[in-house]
């Protein structure tokens, strides 16, 4: 299974959670009351982020706060802007040989 | 004239999206994108070469191609095609290779382990005026992870996180 950001952003409850999250600390309850799913099945997602390295989880008391690390969603754009100038390098380069084909098509 | 991008967007954080209009017929454009002799001569951004490209166009039919650098390092890519409609839509899975074509981590090419092992690309072609209208869509979901239920509720609940981020 995989474990990283990616897979933690695959699935839409764990971008809401991470959503929620992004400006204030909750307990795992607290955000539970923000979902239509169950309480196990809200901490499962919460583990998973955990594990992903985009949520850290602390206890305090009987509580389990949770505190989103915002830093690890770089890991994602990174790879969008190295994909990006990969892409816009080609297709540059698609377009010259597009115009290079037509001309000879023409002759 | 070198094409320009019409749009290049984040249409979420982790999908990138396209679009340009190629003055050229669409089944030229095909051909450059599924013909290994044309699609070599294009792989690769400035300065790079295509050495190698092996296309086998049907479905659950790989691909192995390679891009080479000014400095002569060679990246290869392989994938499986999982959708053709000729001279319309490809939709084929990306990933980093070996050079016989065994899938490899983005490590192997130095790059961070963390980028994922197996992503989608989905190119589409529309005429347009007399040209080609293509669209790029890459996403890093693997085709297993992709569904519908995945794809809504993602740039409502990126909205928000852009929104609520200081």
């Amino acid at each position: 299974m995989r474990r990283d950001v990616f897979h933690a952003l695959a699935d839409p409850n764990r971008r809401a959670i991470i959503g929620l999250l992004a400006n204030q600390k909750l307990s795992v309850k607290a955000v539970a009351e923000h979902f239509p799913i169950s309480r196990p099945a809200i901490s499962r997602h919460v583990r998973i982020l955990a594990e992903c390295g985009l949520v850290v989880v602390h206890q305090k008391g009987r509580q389990r706060i949770c505190e989103a690390r915002l830093d690890k969603l770089e890991e994602v754009s990174s790879w969008i802007e190295q994909q990006q100038k990969t892409w816009e390098g080609r297709l540059d380069r698609l377009d010259e040989y597009l115009n290079e084909l037509k001309t000879k098509e023409r002759k | 004239m070198i094409g320009e991008t019409e749009s290049t967007q984040r249409s979420a954080p982790s999908e990138l999206l396209i679009t340009r209009v190629f003055d050229a017929p669409r089944q030229l454009v095909w051909k450059a994108w599924t013909d290994p002799q044309h699609f070599m001569r294009w792989w690769g951004p400035k300065d790079y070469t295509s050495p190698f490209s092996e296309i086998d166009l049907r479905v659950g039919g790989r691909y192995l191609n390679c891009m080479r650098s000014p400095d002569g390092r060679d990246y290869w890519t392989t994938g499986t095609y999982q959708e053709i409609i000729p001279f319309e839509k490809i939709v084929y899975t990306d990933s980093f290779a070996d050079e016989q074509g065994n899938a490899v981590s983005a490590a192997y090419y130095g790059m961070t382990p963390d980028f994922p092992l197996e992503t989608l690309v989905t190119v589409t072609f529309e005429d347009q005026d007399g040209k080609t209208r293509m669209t790029l869509r890459h996403t890093d979901l693997p085709a297993g992870e992709m569904s519908e239920q995945t794809g809504a509720g993602w740039n409502e609940s990126f909205d928000k996180l852009a929104e609520s981020l200081p």
